[in-house]
């Protein structure tokens, strides 16, 4: 994350508040979230009449065999988007580990189990502190990691289903039924997982928008990234501690 | 009445409910061997009956047709007389009206078929409802188009020899073996035929369990596929009669799970008339030759299901058979891939999404204290 002090000299001269922004994602890894936002709509859209076949109101949508096909084809289209998405992000993180330059930002450490453990020590009245993160908290890890593996489980069963015929030269017949299970389960609780924890931490908790903009404010920083905040500024983000007296 | 009454039962059971034809004929038998034998003797030849016979109980009775054919003119005391018409005393004019005395009226046909199937409509009188189910039948459609051999009541039932169809069970597949003879000899080398023909099992379907009785449809129709499966649950989803044979009364249901019983539930839902080419019972167990899985010469037996899934699946390689879970419930013997997969989501997604679920209602409960403390300080 890099400091980018927006404020004019001009407007420091005058006294007037500055307000400095740091950047928190690059603009390719906003395009990467906006195409994973899209393909992954349009995924669960045009996948749950597939799972819920019998249900009425997916046979009211599939109400011809073309519609079906046409469902099914959006379907595998908006499969090659998400899976080219991944091979770029997978090709762009082992490029960058070639050159070294993969950031451990995202990778999980044992200080996310203390902050864990701390954070449920304080929504728990045990504590009044919450932990102080540096650039992702725990939580925001489990969500790269939960949908890292769920979208990897979700591509490469789906292709196994779409291709079963060349998938049973290579691997055992046994692995489409349960490809189709997995598909088919995974997709769901993925959708729920959605739902609960990542929508509630970015729209509900705080509108938290820097993953479109790129940009996080200096209070958003102090509050939720202290540690960054501390990394990259030199000062304490004491000023705006992360407890409960905000 | 005891006889016919079991008759008129049975006519209204058709396409697949071969339990009830099965109960039926069952009660019946019992019910005909609780008879007593003095009452299974043919009662007195009504007055009217006797007069006929005193000329048609001649086997040398015939006069010839203008087409050259003899029509024999014997109507055999005994076997009139042993029939189920018989045995009531319906009258000879019941079903000839136009032989109102003597000397009789000329024949006008010209040929025997012409006579059958003029004389064969007087059985309307007595059994309307069958009479007009035959008339919807693919047997009517074939002789509207011009095939005159099609059958008509007389020559699946008789005329003078009437009897119940179903005594024994075996004659109603005889019957219709009478002409359809390539598939009564698949049929009686099936699973279902070598039964009914070896043992006069009871529970095996015979031709009209499955292909109804009066009114029967082409079976090659998409509506005769798709309604198929179901026609199989009849039997196969009942688990007491499975249970007979140590089968497994899971399979259509499994099946309905399955990718191929999907899309057929939703070709029958809303597209039942349009042809579709997911697989139906029949594609993968066969139809009339239906045999025993465990029979190397079944279509399903491991040595052919490659075979038998190259139909559909031309590409497909020697792995492909292990996709296939069979009509069988998820174990770790049998589908070790579908089990794990299952044993995982089992534990795993309740765990992730409770765990979740309970952590973000922690933190909104949280953050409303926080928020109610600080408002009040």
């Amino acid at each position: 994350m890099s400091l980018a002090d927006r404020s004019s000299p001009a407007n420091v001269a005058h006294g007037m508040r500055t307000e400095r922004t740091f950047l928190r994602f690059t603009f390719s890894q906003r395009w990467e979230h906006a195409l994973l936002i899209l393909s992954f709509a349009v995924l669960l859209l045009t996948g749950l009449p597939q799972k819920y076949r019998l249900a009425a109101w997916s046979q009211q949508l599939l109400a011809s065999p073309e519609r079906l096909t046409l469902l099914r084809t959006i379907h595998h289209i908006a499969a090659i988007v998400l899976t080219a998405e991944v091979l770029y992000h997978l090709g762009k993180g082992l490029s960058a580990l070639a050159r070294r330059r993969l950031s451990s930002a995202i990778f999980p450490t044992w200080q996310d189990v203390r902050d864990a453990a701390q954070m449920i020590r304080y929504l728990v009245f045990l504590s009044p502190r919450q932990p102080s993160f540096r650039k992702f908290s725990f939580e925001q890890k489990f969500t790269y990691w939960f949908f890292f593996f769920g979208i990897g489980i979700m591509v490469v069963t789906g292709f196994i289903i779409w291709f079963p015929i060349l998938f049973t030269r290579l691997f055992p017949g046994g692995i489409i039924p349960a490809a189709k299970m997995a598909h088919s389960t995974e997709a769901i609780v993925a959708a729920i997982f959605l739902l609960i924890w990542h929508f509630y931490h970015v729209h509900l908790q705080r509108l938290n928008l820097s993953i479109f903009t790129g940009w996080l404010n200096e209070h958003d920083m102090r509050r939720h990234h202290a540690l960054e905040y501390q990394r990259l500024t030199g000062e304490p983000a004491e000023a705006s501690p992360a407890g409960e007296d905000d | 009445m005891g006889r016919p009454k079991t008759v008129s039962r049975l006519m209204p059971f058709g396409l697949g409910i071969g339990i009830a034809l099965t109960l039926s004929a069952t009660l019946a038998s019992i019910a005909l061997a609780q008879r007593p034998a003095a009452k299974v003797a043919p009662p007195a030849p009504s007055r009217a009956a006797a007069e006929c016979l005193a000329c048609h109980d001649d086997s040398t009775l015939k006069l010839t047709l203008p087409s050259g054919e003899a029509l024999s003119l014997y109507v055999s005391a005994d076997v009139l007389h042993a029939s189920v018409h018989g045995e009531l005393g319906i009258e000879c004019q019941s079903c000839h009206p136009q032989l109102t005395g003597y000397p009789h009226p000329a024949i006008p046909f010209a040929t025997r078929r012409e006579l059958s199937r003029s004389y064969y409509q007087a059985c309307e009188r007595c059994h309307p409802d069958n009479y007009s189910m035959t008339q919807d039948s693919m047997h009517a459609q074939v002789a509207a188009a011009g095939n005159l051999d099609a059958p008509i009541c007389t020559d699946c039932h008789g005329a003078h020899n009437v009897q119940p169809p179903d005594k024994p069970r075996t004659h109603v597949s005889q019957t219709c073996g009478q002409c359809h003879t390539s598939i009564f000899g698949a049929y009686s080398k099936s699973v279902h035929g070598s039964a009914l023909l070896r043992d006069d099992n009871p529970d095996v379907p015979v031709c009209t369990d499955c292909h109804g009785v009066h009114n029967i449809q082409d079976p090659r129709t998409a509506l005769f596929r798709i309604d198929s499966p179901e026609m199989c649950a009849g039997c196969h989803a009942n688990r007491e009669l499975m249970g007979r044979y140590g089968l497994s009364a899971d399979v259509y249901s499994l099946y309905s799970l399955s990718w191929h019983g999907v899309d057929v539930s939703v070709y029958k839902a809303n597209w039942p008339t349009i042809w579709h080419d997911r697989a139906v019972c029949t594609d993968c167990h066969g139809v009339h030759e239906v045999l025993p899985t465990t029979d190397p010469g079944s279509k399903v037996n491991q040595a052919n299901l490659l075979t038998t899934c190259r139909q559909c699946h031309p590409d497909a390689g020697p792995n492909w058979t292990g996709a296939w879970t069979g009509h069988y419930q998820v174990s770790l013997q049998r589908t070790p891939f579908v089990f794990y997969t299952q044993a995982f989501y089992e534990s795993f997604a309740p765990f992730v999404l409770w765990m979740s679920g309970v952590y973000v209602l922690l933190q909104i409960l949280r953050a409303t204290v926080a928020r109610i403390r600080r408002s009040l300080r």
